[in-house]
């Protein structure tokens, strides 16, 4: 490496890091420090014994279904590129081709798994869907599916086509600019209705002054046909911003005061602007990301040809899951700041206890899991750290 | 080439003959249905006798291994007799047909075969392996309409009825030959072509034959003069029967990122077809960047559809480039064309989009049987891969009249136009 490009990286690499550190910040004093809590100070062996049984074989089908994903991958990667004879459109169009046939076939291997994820929530109670509806009643999603990636792939395909090596500086940006653009006109794509708690409303637009947001519709989304897991989501940029509450969450189950930590939560997530926050680490990751794609699929002759798409699939895969602890650990942390603020908003440590504690029977998630699983597949912190933060809270104000 | 593969494969035992001359008398068209009422009571009554004689066949077949002689003389009768009444209803025929089905009585009929032995395998399972000559009679066919009676007992009926393409071309017909006096050869071809299907499925579903319902246009109007060589024709691998079963398998997903191209680019060409219509009506020929625009628009269409339904093996391009599809088209430059039929272009063209639309639903029920078959033996049988092309051909025609890229009126022959070496999607170029 030349003394120029090596200095070119280093300004790279202290750009990403200044930008991750920026990005890393949070609300949460940094002299909060979580105690350590017994879970069965806050829940019976009955409780915790249904959630672990139910989290170990959700966790088993979860890497069971990665792996497999990953082995399938690997197969297509070594032999998938003998499906180009079956084009006649040209390189891009056959990557194009390639690609749509890797993710058929991702999604046909993880199919059993998927079902038996589906037959292991329906015994417990928290999915409705049925089987036939499973398989045969969500085409739309999978054909967009199937049309995003193949125009994933035409934008790679043509951008490796006319600048070579350096398609990814241009690809990253792209990329980033789509998810914006997604994260822009999602909320128009959920079918919901106006919440009908008048005083919950009046509650959020109470929530919003405190914590400086300005008024957000507060909507809510019909999933008890196929869950009856409790949910809330902040979707949105500008004038699209909304919180998204499941109706399985207002379907009674919870009181008001929780419902107001919940809405706290999620205003939360609007005040540190934690859209903007996700999208600017997805211009983080996908900078490397891409890059590392573009090396290792030169050997194939560079992502401009279809035989490097194949190999492109498993590397993205498997550059997703080795990202997934560090994107679970931002994730959890952004998650963490909005639960600090909710705290904050409604000052009411016990209304959120209480939340807390109704996750465990309700969603069956494990209270404080393996540490494996805490790795790699929570997003959220553990109903234990959630708790905790609580406490700290609590013993903040004191 | 489809010529060289018909030598190789035996004709099929029910063969059509048509030797109608395409004159119709206005009168008796304008009154058809009121004079075939009579037919319609007679042929109730007799498809009454016939189940009772299906079930005896049926069962006699079973035993000995071929259709009692008797019998098959009657549901031979029967057959033909439906082929007469379809032709007559039709208006692929113009003589008042007799009531008897009696063989070489009328300009449009079938040669049958007689009595001979038969695998009792497909005996017993004739019913439903039926069913996709069924399907396919009822979206193209000239009856072999299915009626499924419940009650203590269900029972299957077969009568004379119409399928899409049959209704379509005798409606317009009807029109046509009011105000000519004769038959257009296109419909004229596309209704013989439905009645001689409809027969062939009746022949297989009463025993009368075991093979198999032959669904290749050209083989079934095989002795029917073909049209003049139109414009805009298909052009390629006759012989691409190969299919991928992975590609096949995901057919509908792997043709969604094209449907949604297709979808964009039909907005800019509408655009571009009126800006098209106003230069030709100027001129009197078309501008020739918006023609070169349009052919590539319209060639794509037909790669896009080909891929989609099956006609065709290979993923398409997104350009509608002229010579890289193995099912391709042939498009004509931008000559002159008439302006009083430039003018009134798209009131001129609803008949065949009509024609068009019976033919999508020929096209659909095509491309469901061939999915199966083809996921099944890895290739297209080449009855079904025809009748696709016959489909795409005219909708390429269609498309192409309307957007103005030729004045040459649709043609409804299931037959490829011109010389004899020429072949049904056509010319290896």
């Amino acid at each position: 490496m030349s003394a120029r490009r090596g200095a070119a990286a280093l300004t790279a690499a202290a750009g990403w890091a200044v930008a991750a550190w920026l990005l890393w910040r949070t609300s949460v004093p940094s002299s909060v420090r979580l105690p350590r809590l017994d879970p069965h100070e806050f829940f019976g062996p009955a409780q915790l014994r249904a959630a672990a049984s139910f989290s170990r074989v959700s966790g088993a089908l979860w890497w069971g279904g990665t792996a497999t994903e990953l082995a399938a991958l690997a197969v297509f990667a070594r032999f998938g590129g003998r499906w180009a004879r079956e084009s006649a459109a040209g390189p891009v169009g056959t990557g194009m081709l390639l690609g749509m046939l890797g993710f058929a076939l991702v999604w046909a291997v993880e199919l059993p798994f998927g079902v038996a994820g589906l037959w292991w929530q329906r015994r417990h109670g928290i999915a409705h869907t049925g089987y036939l509806s499973y398989l045969f009643g969500d085409w739309a999603a999978l054909g967009g599916e199937f049309v995003f990636l193949s125009f994933a792939l035409a934008i790679v395909m043509g951008l490796a086509r006319r600048l070579g090596r350096w398609w990814w500086a241009a690809a990253a940006p792209a990329f980033t600019a789509l998810v914006v653009l997604f994260a822009f006109v999602g909320p128009y794509l959920l079918s919901t209705h106006r919440l009908g708690d008048a005083s919950l409303a009046a509650a959020a637009r109470r929530l919003e002054g405190r914590q400086g947001v300005g008024p957000v519709p507060v909507v809510v989304e019909r999933v008890h046909d196929a869950t009856s897991l409790p949910n809330a989501e902040t979707s949105g940029l500008g004038p699209s911003r909304r919180i998204v509450l499941w109706d399985t969450l207002v379907d009674g189950r919870f009181g008001e005061r929780e419902l107001e930590v919940v809405v706290a939560h999620e205003i939360g997530h609007l005040a540190h602007e934690d859209i903007w926050r996700q999208v600017g680490w997805f211009a983080l990751f996908a900078f490397p990301g891409t890059l590392l794609i573009g090396l290792a699929t030169r050997r194939r002759g560079g992502m401009g040809e279809p035989a490097a798409v194949p190999l492109s699939l498993l590397v993205l895969v498997a550059l997703q899951l080795a990202a997934l602890p560090a994107q679970n650990a931002i994730s959890r942390r952004i998650e963490a700041a909005a639960d600090w603020s909710a705290l904050d908003a409604t000052r009411d440590p016990a209304a959120a206890t209480t939340l807390f504690r109704r996750f465990v029977p309700t969603t069956l998630d494990e209270p404080s899991p393996g540490l494996l699983d805490y790795v790699f597949r929570e997003s959220h912190p553990t109903i234990m750290q959630r708790l905790a933060m609580v406490r700290a809270w609590r013993s903040r104000r004191r | 080439m489809l010529s060289g593969m018909e030598a190789h494969r035996d004709p099929h035992p029910v063969r059509l003959l048509v030797r109608d001359d395409l004159h119709r008398r206005r009168l008796t068209v304008f009154f058809r249905l009121v004079l075939a009422i009579p037919h319609i009571l007679w042929v109730l009554l007799w498809t009454f006798l016939v189940v009772f004689a299906a079930v005896a066949t049926y069962l006699a077949a079973l035993v000995r291994g071929r259709p009692p002689a008797p019998l098959h003389v009657f549901l031979s009768a029967y057959v033909r007799y439906l082929t007469h009444l379809n032709a007559y209803l039709w208006l692929v025929a113009d003589p008042y047909p007799g009531f008897s089905g009696a063989g070489d009585e009328y300009p449009v009929d079938v040669e049958l075969p007689g009595p001979a032995a038969q695998s009792r395998w497909a005996i017993l399972f004739r019913l439903p392996l039926a069913i996709p000559s069924l399907l396919l009679a009822t979206a193209l066919g000239g009856g072999g309409q299915v009626r499924f009676f419940t009650g203590s007992t269900s029972r299957t009926t077969f009568s004379g009825g119409g399928g899409a393409l049959a209704g379509t071309a005798a409606v317009l017909g009807w029109f046509a030959s009011l105000a000519r006096g004769a038959m257009p050869k296109g419909l004229r071809d596309a209704g013989a072509y439905s009645v001689g299907y409809t027969a062939q499925v009746l022949a297989y579903l009463l025993l009368v034959t075991d093979r198999y319902p032959d669904s290749d246009p050209t083989a079934m109007l095989e002795e029917v003069e073909r049209p003049p060589v139109h414009p805009v024709h298909l052009v390629g691998d006759a012989h691409d029967l190969r299919r991928s079963r992975v590609t096949v398998l995901l057919r509908l997903p792997l043709s969604l990122p094209h449907l949604v191209w297709l979808a964009l680019w039909s907005v800019v060409a509408v655009l571009a077809s009126i800006a098209n219509w106003l230069v030709t009506l100027v001129r009197g020929r078309p501008a020739e960047p918006l023609h070169r625009f349009l052919s590539r628009f319209v060639r794509y269409q037909l790669h896009v559809s080909a891929f989609l339904y099956l006609a065709a093996n290979s993923f398409p391009g997104f350009a509608g480039v002229e010579g890289v599809y193995p099912l391709d088209l042939a498009l004509p430059g931008p000559e002159r064309q008439s302006r009083p039929r430039t003018g009134f272009r798209l009131l001129l063209a609803v008949p065949a989009l009509i024609v068009s639309g019976a033919l999508g639903w020929g096209l659909f029920v095509t491309a469901v049987l061939t999915w199966f078959v083809a996921l099944a033996r890895g290739r297209a049988p080449w009855g079904l891969r025809n009748v696709a092309g016959y489909a795409l051909r005219y909708s390429a025609q269609t498309s192409a009249y309307v957007l103005l890229l030729t004045d040459a009126y649709p043609h409804a022959s299931p037959l490829e136009g011109a010389e004899p070496s020429q072949l049904s999607f056509d010319e290896l170029e």
